[in-house]
């Protein structure tokens, strides 16, 4: 609690610092700036942009002993096969100023339509949908206003393009404890795992009636970044939002609030993509979650927690990217959990609840640029610990091996090669269950192909 | 849609810059120079900005110290090019530094006031001309050669 007042402080202080000058320029790695605002001056009425991720993914994992297939092993969206083409992400988008004469408002909006967790849920449908429509407003020095549906001042995983992802997935942390997904209105039994039978029948996993949240919310921000001299920007922003992903709804009355702090050292004069970055990042709010199993859509408000803090160097031609994150409450125990349980569901609510479990996650990327090629070598290791100090807490490790062609600054060719290794931990009677399960996952292969424009 | 929208806003601003400008007919500027410059922006496209400022870099590079004289003059929705908060307005202060005159159309900045209700705030290194294709004719007839990239 401490931490946090002392970090509110922290943020409002350099906010309102009047010493600072606003910054004129963003830096490569300042992503509220550079998705949130236009270049002063310089930027177009309506600027059409977009990309297309299409991928090969292949899933090495093997049944339980009883022949089924839990989600792990299942390839996402879907979740209902091991290996396959996908069409991942289709993003379009339109950005700019609208009056070009008045720079003080610029828009932007995009939409997906690939077969993505933003925009896939139980019911399979996949249609295009708005994953952001926001409007800033610049007029007060030091305090950008942004309002709509738009990324989250949060982890540089979920904040950063996805154009300028370097590995085909997600680490572990970002995907269970940042990429949200919601609870249903009522309670909904575990699914699955499903036989393979069962799976080329087009079973389907998934039983979350929303989709994934996109480390987006619909709210107001406020932010800026302020030139500190010596080519070091420090960036802050402030957010409300409704705590609902990309659906436009605050069914609990509640809002969640993130806070964003970031320094930054622009290092454009080795390279425009450079830069040295040190953030810090936290959001609060509150969720709806009916873990009884019953007939009684008996909801209860737990709270939902998450932090990290991380630094990011790039310099070409080397990259690396730390990252810290903790979780409280809420935590997403796999898509055929739909009610957060992890193990046995005539215990849904206690100590196997994830709703009011903790979570910890970290990673660290490391890239090199071969000098004179377009090719570029990356190696990550994640890890995520969920459920904390639970009878079914457990340990998803997550080695990734990765190469990358860049065809052009602006299309290129990922591969990946993630090395798995998923333990529930606890020596208890619901680990010896989730292990039967968990020992089977295996590595994952995948190629993919990014086109922006 | 966005064609007509960017034709119309061109035009308008051209339009003035061309119909409203009063002749000015300054004393012959002598100069020293061996190669002459006047570069042209009046387009909406933000990537002729990045553009016309590389070509005098370009210029700037390619003679020795002293040896070519550059104008930057803006009309129309280029003027955005001389705005005091544009993205580029530090290496306009270098450019203008190493030599480069940037000329910013009256006729415009007067048009672009009314639509806004305010006047518009300029780089310190633009100078303001009555009319920007005025200029233009000017440096021409004294012997600049004419660019517009």
């Amino acid at each position: 609690m401490g931490d946090k007042k002392l970090f509110k402080r922290t943020l409002i202080g350099a906010a309102f610092a009047t010493g600072l000058t606003v910054a004129g320029t963003a830096g490569a790695l300042d992503w509220l700036r550079l998705q949130g605002t236009e270049p002063a001056g310089a930027s177009a009425p309506v600027k059409v942009w977009g990309f297309i991720q299409a991928n090969y993914q292949k899933d090495y994992g093997s049944a339980n002993a009883t022949g089924q297939y839990v989600p792990a092993k299942l390839l996402g969206p879907n979740l209902n096969a091991q290996g396959g083409f996908n069409l991942l992400h289709v993003q379009v988008g339109v950005r700019g100023t609208g009056f070009p004469l008045d720079e003080h408002i610029n828009y932007f909006m995009l939409l997906e339509a690939g077969n993505a967790a933003t925009n896939r849920s139980s019911g399979g449908s996949n249609g295009a949908v708005v994953t952001d429509a926001s409007v800033t407003l610049n007029y007060i020095k030091g305090a950008r206003i942004r309002v709509g549906l738009f990324k989250y001042p949060g982890s540089e995983e979920g904040l950063q393009s996805l154009t300028k992802m370097d590995y085909v997935n997600f680490t572990e942390g970002a995907n269970f404890l940042l990429l949200e997904r919601f609870p249903n209105a009522a309670y909904t039994p575990n699914v699955g795992p499903f036989t393979q039978t069962q799976l080329q029948n087009g079973s389907n996993i998934n039983a979350f009636t929303g989709t994934a949240g996109g480390f987006r919310d619909t709210g107001v921000q406020v932010f800026d970044s302020f030139d500190l001299g010596k080519d070091w920007n420090l960036s802050y922003a402030a957010m409300l939002g409704n705590g609902s992903g990309i659906q436009f709804d605050n069914v609990d009355g509640q809002y969640d609030q993130y806070l964003y702090l970031s320094a930054e050292k622009n290092l454009a004069s080795t390279g425009p993509a450079n830069g040295l970055k040190f953030f810090v990042w936290n959001q609060s709010g509150q969720r709806l979650a009916d873990v009884t199993n019953d007939a009684v859509a008996n909801r209860i408000l737990y709270q939902r927690d998450r932090s990290g803090l991380g630094v990011k160097y790039m310099a070409k031609p080397y990259r690396v990217t730390f990252e810290y994150i903790t979780a409280d409450g809420m935590i997403f125990e796999g898509p055929d959990k739909p009610s957060y349980y992890f193990a046995n569901p005539a215990n849904a609510t206690g100590t196997n609840n994830g709703a009011n479990a903790k979570a910890n996650a970290w990673y660290l990327d490391g890239g090199w640029y071969i000098p004179n090629t377009k090719w570029e070598l990356d190696a990550r290791y994640d890890t995520m610990d969920a459920n904390t100090g639970r009878n079914d807490e457990h340990t998803f490790g997550k080695w990734t091996l990765g190469t990358q062609y860049n065809i052009n600054p602006m299309s290129k060719v990922t591969a990946n090669y993630e090395i798995r290794q998923y333990n529930c931990t606890a020596s208890t009677a619901q680990c010896t269950n989730a292990n039967g399960n968990l020992k089977g996952v295996g590595n994952k292969f995948s190629v993919q192909v990014t086109a922006a424009f | 849609m966005l064609t007509n929208f960017r034709s119309m806003f061109f035009f308008i601003f051209a339009f003035v810059g061309m119909a409203t400008a009063a002749p000015v007919v300054s004393a012959a500027e002598t100069s020293l120079a061996d190669y002459q410059y006047v570069l042209h922006i009046s387009d909406m496209d933000p990537s002729k900005q990045e553009l016309i400022l590389n070509n005098a870099s370009n210029l700037l590079d390619a003679y020795p110290p002293g040896a070519v004289e550059i104008e930057i003059v803006a009309y129309g929705p280029g003027l955005r090019l001389m705005f005091a908060n544009n993205v580029h307005a530090q290496r306009i202060d270098s450019l203008s530094q190493s030599g480069v005159k940037f000329s910013a159309c009256g006729n415009t900045l007067n048009a672009m006031t009314k639509q806004l209700g305010y006047e518009p705030k300029l780089n310190p290194d633009a100078k303001v001309v009555p009319g920007g294709i005025v200029r233009i004719g000017e440096l021409v007839k004294q012997g600049y050669i004419y660019v517009k990239p």
